[in-house]
């Protein structure tokens, strides 16, 4: 099976990690990988904020960069939740409203891919260490991806898993929200950090680097010591004794 | 009585909705989900007192089965319990069916008895005001909410499970229906056989009460603080 | 009151809410009991989703149709003894319902909860025609003898503690007792019963007007509704326009819904549907019934892509979600109507001008477009209140344009793409520290100010990507 990876520019710029433990997965599950070099970014940070012509221009760089692919993977519920509205957004524009329908039907985050598309909830890893996860807001809210990811953790061998206190309160982070709103983004992000803490895990797992960057960095500031991970880095790890 | 500037506003609805103003045609559309219909679907009378029963316990409420021939009896002793002095009750027909014509003039005997009485007009709300228990016939009876609705009329007025401390409601068992959706069907019903609305329909569901201190919930407030509900088979 | 409640900034109100301790925890427990009781009533139901479809259904149905349903509702409540007035304006409702009460010669009108009428400002047109107006709905009383805008559309005192509370009695009506809650609501309830009873005129707002029949539901815990519309001889309902049901069977599916959303009851102790005046021999109820239908800005919003914002039933389930209600509480949103359906009206009832951040006040987590029950795309049309204020009312920051400017040249143009990837960690370079920036510059400061951001990585995805590429064709190759 063919995947083109969506790799996000978030993940493209900070976190390169993360596209590699994507493909390494999708590869180990037989599938061939490619990386149209022509994608940007989705979109949202201008789609949010209201700039909507700004927005266009970067969706239609993503359309144009996909117009091949046959699957689109990505490591963000949040990105690629963007991806899916495009429909609605070119809805109505002659040129552009086809190619964003086929955008949309072919775009998948990559524990939805692996566990609805491929059918895999196990793969095979192994992961030692207390670890809660964070289901981000627009992976459940707006992509509707709320049990794969749980399923693929759940599968991996060791993982000693708690559950995250009011796990579906949102982190704070809202993309160009938490720059405009600082004050009550710090307050969100706050209690999302206690949160964390209550736990006593030494992981935060989560599919969005957005989220994970804004609780990551708020845990870093107040000097706490739990590392923030992706979790197609869980999913890619075969040893015991955690992450080096 | 009159309509006042009704064209001007709704032409102007119509037309911001883009389209000439509608004043008939307009049909409810076949809505493609009922699932108001599915609680409590098929179960029995019996079931539905269970349910009614069960719920009680959630709306502070006190419940007591008995038959036709206990019931006097029941409404006196929950009378004594809340060491009542003085009771308005409705008028209701059903008072000679159920034995409370003859249990009312029992209580007159002891105690200040009103039963509602059209004749005498406002007079009606001052003796409910001061009443320490209201009793009246639920006429349609919700057992997923615990509820009694009272079909208010010259003979049954509001202020008889309003204003009184203590409120109870008897209960036949054949009033009981799975959920407000069968009420509402059969209020709806009613209307298009004719038959006029009554001017107040009560949805009445265990004592009043607030959350608005500190969210902590209050039982009382401006109507009953106590409510019984009398099941009879 | 109008819609706005106050001239304070919107950065002022959002500290002054954050600086707020027991407002914070107060909401907090709340919105954890409300979400509670929410969630387990959907539970038990067990098709939640099939209510939702349909409530949204029905107001879809009545919102397309919603002048054919206004005229059959007016018909029906004249047919019933009662008066019907359309007004346009507040000030047009307010002017109506001024001359019913000076009509009446009315000293005293009491009064059940009514965002409508705080809305329009009727209390204050009232007391100025020299009516005295009692609110009996215990919460609004408490705000009315403290002079306090309400902060949340369910529970509106819910910012204010019980020693608050005491005082506020202590001073306005010589109370003397503890701050318990039944001690206070006993004597609430006491001096409201005077009032009830002393009344010449009741005012109710209105949860849903049933067309078919001309009544008007009232949804209650208190049965202060039952109190208003029993004694006084003269009733006025005010209702906005939207407040409507075709027929019995909807107001139950919505009624249902609305008290399990709001407040996690089946029921609430009081539903009561009364129409128009009293019939021959009765006794309770009125013998001059007027309903008073309000449009204020309402009409502007249909045919446009906030309808649906008038399909809402005033539960507050976006409210008790919000996080963003959480931490700032609802005076912060400056405006009766608070939370997500608040930062969604107010700017359409009220304008742009004095409430532009409000759409921008959401992380757009979309938990309040979850929790509606009548599904209302709430956080959608966040971000199509943020298009307008960019692309027509043009009140963006200049800084942000540029930025997003800025933004649609990298982000269609791969070159320039990619080179910033090449080049980001060593434009941070001069911040950055143990792989962490704490101070950034530009638009980063909001970041840092309040937690780390992580310096971009050594290499790119897409620079290892290549790299990966080119091993494995010289692999392939040797």
């Amino acid at each position: 099976m063919k995947v083109s990876l969506f790799i996000t520019c978030v993940s493209d710029i900070v976190f390169a990690d993360v596209g590699k433990h994507t493909v390494e997965i999708l590869e180990r599950v037989g599938c061939e990988v490619d990386f149209p070099a022509a994608q940007t970014c989705c979109g949202q940070p201008a789609y949010n904020s209201g700039y909507l012509q700004e927005a266009k221009k970067s969706m239609k760089q993503m359309i144009k960069a996909f117009k091949n692919s046959e699957y689109v993977v990505g490591p963000s519920g949040s990105c690629v939740g963007m991806l899916k509205e495009y429909p609605h957004i070119f809805k109505g524009d002659p040129d552009w409203e086809q190619p964003a329908i086929d955008l949309a039907n072919k775009s998948y985050e990559i524990t939805q891919f692996l566990v609805d598309v491929l059918g895999v909830t196990d793969l095979g890893s192994t992961f030692k260490g207390r670890v809660t996860y964070h289901p981000s807001c627009h992976m459940t809210r707006v992509l509707g991806v709320k049990d794969a990811p749980q399923k693929l953790l759940q599968s991996v061998k060791g993982i000693d898993f708690v559950e995250l206190p009011v796990k579906e309160d949102c982190c704070g982070f809202g993309g160009t929200f938490s720059i405009k709103n600082p004050e009550i983004s710090r307050e969100m992000v706050k209690e999302k950090s206690q949160h964390v803490s209550e736990t006593k895990a030494e992981y935060l797992v989560g599919g969005d680097m957005g989220c994970l960057m804004n609780i990551g960095g708020r845990m870093r500031r107040e000097g706490k010591d739990v590392k923030v991970v992706h979790i197609t880095e869980i999913l890619n790890t075969h040893r015991e004794g955690g992450i080096a | 009585m009159a309509i006042h500037n009704r064209d001007k506003f709704l032409s102007n609805l119509a037309a911001n909705l883009g389209r000439p103003r509608k004043t008939e045609g307009v049909e409810r559309p076949e809505y493609s989900v009922q699932p108001q219909y599915e609680v409590l679907k098929g179960a029995s009378q019996d079931e539905l007192i269970d349910v009614l029963e069960k719920h009680c316990e959630v709306i502070h409420t006190d419940f007591v089965r008995t038959s036709k021939q206990e019931l006097p009896h029941v409404v006196r002793q929950t009378i004594e319990r809340y060491e009542a002095k003085s009771i308005i009750a409705s008028n209701d027909k059903r008072n000679a069916e159920y034995g409370m014509d003859q249990a009312y003039n029992q209580f007159a005997e002891e105690l200040d008895m009103h039963i509602w009485d059209a004749s005498i007009g406002k007079e009606n709300q001052v003796i409910a005001e001061k009443a320490d228990v209201g009793i009246s016939f639920s006429d349609i009876t919700l057992a997923e909410s615990g509820t009694v609705t009272l079909k208010n009329d010259k003979d049954n007025g509001r202020s008889i499970s309003l204003m009184p401390k203590s409120y109870i409601a008897i209960i036949p068992k054949e009033t009981l229906v799975p959920r407000m959706t069968q009420a509402a069907k059969q209020i709806h019903d009613d209307h298009m056989n004719g038959i006029q609305t009554p001017s107040s329909v009560c949805f009445v569901t265990g004592p009043s009460n607030s959350a608005d201190i500190e969210m902590n919930l209050i039982v009382g407030v401006h109507g009953p603080v106590n409510v019984t509900y009398i099941v009879v088979d | 009151m109008s819609v706005k409640i106050g001239e304070i900034s919107y950065k002022e109100r959002i500290d002054k809410g954050i600086d707020n301790d027991f407002m914070r925890q107060a909401v907090s427990s709340a919105q954890g009991r409300f979400r509670k009781g929410r969630l387990s009533q959907a539970e038990e139901l067990g098709n939640w989703e099939d209510w939702r479809q349909l409530g949204s259904e029905i107001r879809t149905h009545t919102l397309e149709n919603i002048d054919y349903y206004l005229h059959q509702l007016s018909e029906q409540v004249e047919k019933r003894g009662g008066n019907v007035f359309f007004a346009q304006t507040a000030e047009e409702a307010n002017e109506y319902i001024e001359n019913v009460v000076k009509k009446k010669q009315a000293k005293k009108v009491v009064k059940t909860k009514s965002m409508v009428t705080e809305e329009i400002g009727l209390n204050e047109a009232l007391e100025k025609s020299g009516a005295e107006v009692v609110e009996s709905d215990l919460g609004e009383w408490i705000l009315q003898l403290d002079e306090d805008p309400p902060s949340h559309i369910v529970t509106p005192a819910l910012h204010k503690n019980r020693q608050q509370i005491r005082e506020t009695f202590a001073d306005k009506r010589g109370y003397d007792k503890t701050d318990s809650p039944e001690e206070l609501a006993a004597f609430a309830r006491e001096q409201l019963r005077q009032d009830f009873l002393t009344a010449d005129v009741g005012i109710t707002g209105c949860n849903f007007a049933i067309a078919e029949s001309g009544a008007i539901t009232l949804v209650t815990n208190e049965g202060n509704a039952e109190m208003v519309t029993s004694l006084p001889d003269t009733q006025i309902t005010v209702m906005g326009m939207e407040r409507l049901v075709p027929t019995w069977e909807d107001m139950e599916v919505l009624v249902s819904l609305l008290t399990r959303a709001a407040v996690g009851q089946k029921l609430t102790s009081y539903i009561t549907a009364y129409t128009g005046a009293r019939l021959e021999e009765e006794i309770d109820g009125p013998d001059d019934y007027h309903l008073v239908i309000v449009d204020n800005g309402r009409s502007k919003i249909l045919g446009t892509e906030f309808q649906s914002a008038l399909h809402c039933i005033r539960c507050a389930a976006c409210i008790n979600v919000c996080p963003v209600y959480r931490h700032v509480g609802g005076h912060a949103y400056n405006s009766i109507y608070p939370g997500p359906i608040g930062a969604v009206l107010t700017p359409l009832l009220d304008g742009y001008d004095d409430h532009k951040e409000l759409p921008y006040a959401s992380s757009l987590c979309a938990a309040c477009t979850e929790a509606c029950p009548v599904k209302i795309p709430l956080h959608e049309q966040l971000i199509r209140h943020r298009e307008i204020i960019v692309e027509k009312e043009k009140k963006s920051p200049v800084s942000e344009k540029i930025m997003m400017k800025g933004f649609a040249q990298w982000a269609s143009n791969p070159a320039a793409y990619k080179l910033s990837t090449k080049v980001a960690r060593t434009a941070l370079k001069p911040w950055t520290k143990d792989e962490f920036v704490e101070n950034g510059p530009g638009p980063l400061k909001g970041w840092t100010d309040v937690r780390d951001f992580p310096a971009p990585g050594k290499q790119s995805f897409r620079a290892w990507w290549s790299e990966r590429a080119k091993g494995e064709k010289q692999n392939g190759n040797s």
